[in-house]
């Protein structure tokens, strides 16, 4: 006995009720969508803060550091002054986690914090050449803390980027795409080259 | 409506190739991997008792662990990310430390969770690392210095100071007591204070850094004796050592 679908008012209840579901789930979607983009925002910011953070213990270092190695290196007069100088600038840029999406202000705060690394690095060079310097307790402790603050800088922008990622692609894809509108979010700058761990306390002799 | 359906779907199949690659941890197996066999039977079990009776009496995890080779990366990332994916130290407070050992790339390191790094500085593990650990690894003694290493590190994590630390250490005494009984008194007193806030649930919520941290800090490991991470994080703290 051949089963034959009866009645055409069937199948039109049968789109009708595909395309609530549609329309429902797809509002169901969006739903789901009101908080992603300020709780991944907040990530974000966190993220930020975390970098900033670590910047800033590092140039929190450099009077100490710089303190030690005039005792022992006078004539590394414009090496120091060079950081000293290269620390000034950085902790005068700041960035505020509402300027994340401009990318002026973050290739800034780059420029400012990639030279005061540079200058670090150069000094943790020259120091070299000092064999009492290099044996100073003070010193070495320094080193170290130094060593422990780059790498923390560089775990600290990965997570960051890794945020970023994350809160982009949200912004950037269907129905977050819709949120972001709304919420008028803006994608936000990731960094160019993560400054890596293993790069910071190599130099470069240009 | 179709494109964007489209798109959401390759989203979807993208998003486990998005995250991190990982290299492949060891298991969590206990307080102590030695996947790199470098430590006797008796040392082992004095390490695991050792660290046992440390998490016992602060909720400080500390984890040896030793493997072959760090698959091709600095050991500053591998450090970090096995902390992070084994979720060593508890969640909120990430007070987890590795010590890290890889032979075959001669290298070391002491991984430090953000909230032990106040404690176990970069200066203090370096210390740790330069004047314990790597004059015994130099001299092809793994054993001694992992074990006068991890003891050095819950001393510093005790009370003791770099500065009292480096006094002890040129005449290389054995410290197998590394703690004065005040200070374990005062330890004690500290775990039921946390406990106590914990129960009240005045934990302080911990800053979740990306995605990976948050989705690792769960999946904690098993092993013999039951032990597994709760959550610890890592943010690159430590010190790092080559022989």
């Amino acid at each position: 006995m051949p089963v034959r679908s009866p009645s055409r008012p069937f199948v039109v209840f049968e789109r009708f009720f595909v395309l609530t579901a549609l329309l429902i789930s797809s509002l169901f979607l969006s739903g789901c969508g009101v908080n992603t983009i300020p709780t991944l925002d907040e990530q974000v910011n966190a993220a930020w803060a975390q970098v900033e953070n670590q910047y800033k213990r590092r140039a929190d270092l450099v009077p100490n550091l710089v303190e030690t190695v005039k005792g022992y290196a006078k004539h590394e007069n414009q090496t120091l002054k060079d950081v000293i100088e290269a620390r000034a600038k950085a902790t005068s840029v700041t960035l505020s986690p509402q300027m994340l999406s401009d990318p002026e202000a973050v290739k800034n705060f780059e420029q400012s914090q990639s030279q005061l690394g540079g200058a670090l690095a150069r000094l943790m060079v020259v120091a070299e050449q000092y064999p009492n310097l290099k044996a100073n307790d003070n010193f070495i402790a320094l080193q170290s803390q130094l060593e422990g603050t780059e790498n923390r800088i560089a775990v600290a922008r990965r997570d960051y980027i890794a945020a970023v990622q994350t809160y982009n692609t949200q912004v950037r894809t269907f129905p977050g795409l819709i949120w972001a509108k709304i919420y008028g979010a803006k994608p936000k700058q990731t960094f160019a080259a993560p400054e890596g761990a293993e790069n910071a306390p190599a130099v470069k002799f240009n | 409506m179709r494109q964007r359906l489209l798109i959401l779907l390759l989203a979807l199949l993208l998003w486990p190739m998005a995250a991190r690659a990982e290299p492949a941890f060891p298991a969590l197996s206990g307080r102590v991997v030695d996947d790199a066999a470098l430590l006797t039977l008796e040392n082992r079990a004095l390490l695991n008792d050792t660290l046992q009776r440390h998490e016992q009496m602060t909720g400080e995890q500390f984890v040896v662990v030793t493997v072959p080779d760090l698959q091709g990366m600095p050991i500053e990332d591998f450090g970090y990310q096995l902390g992070r994916h084994w979720g060593i130290g508890q969640k909120g407070r990430d007070n987890g430390a590795l010590l890290i050992v890889a032979p075959n790339d001669r290298q070391t390191r002491l991984e430090i969770g953000y909230g032990l790094e106040d404690r176990l500085t970069d200066a203090a593990s370096a210390l740790i690392i330069n004047r314990v650990m790597l004059p015994a690894f130099r001299a092809g003694d793994f054993n001694k210095g992992i074990v006068e290493g991890t003891q050095a590190a819950l001393s510093v994590l005790g009370g003791t100071t770099s500065e009292q630390l480096a006094a002890q250490l040129p005449p290389n005494e054995d410290q197998d007591d590394p703690l004065p009984w005040p200070v374990i008194v005062l330890l004690i007193l500290f775990y039921f204070m946390i406990v106590r806030s914990r129960r009240s649930g005045s934990v302080m919520g911990p800053i979740i850094l990306g995605s990976t941290l948050g989705r690792s800090s769960r999946r904690g490991g098993f092993g013999g004796g039951g032990f597994r991470g709760s959550g610890g994080g890592f943010g690159g703290g430590g010190a790092s050592g080559r022989w």
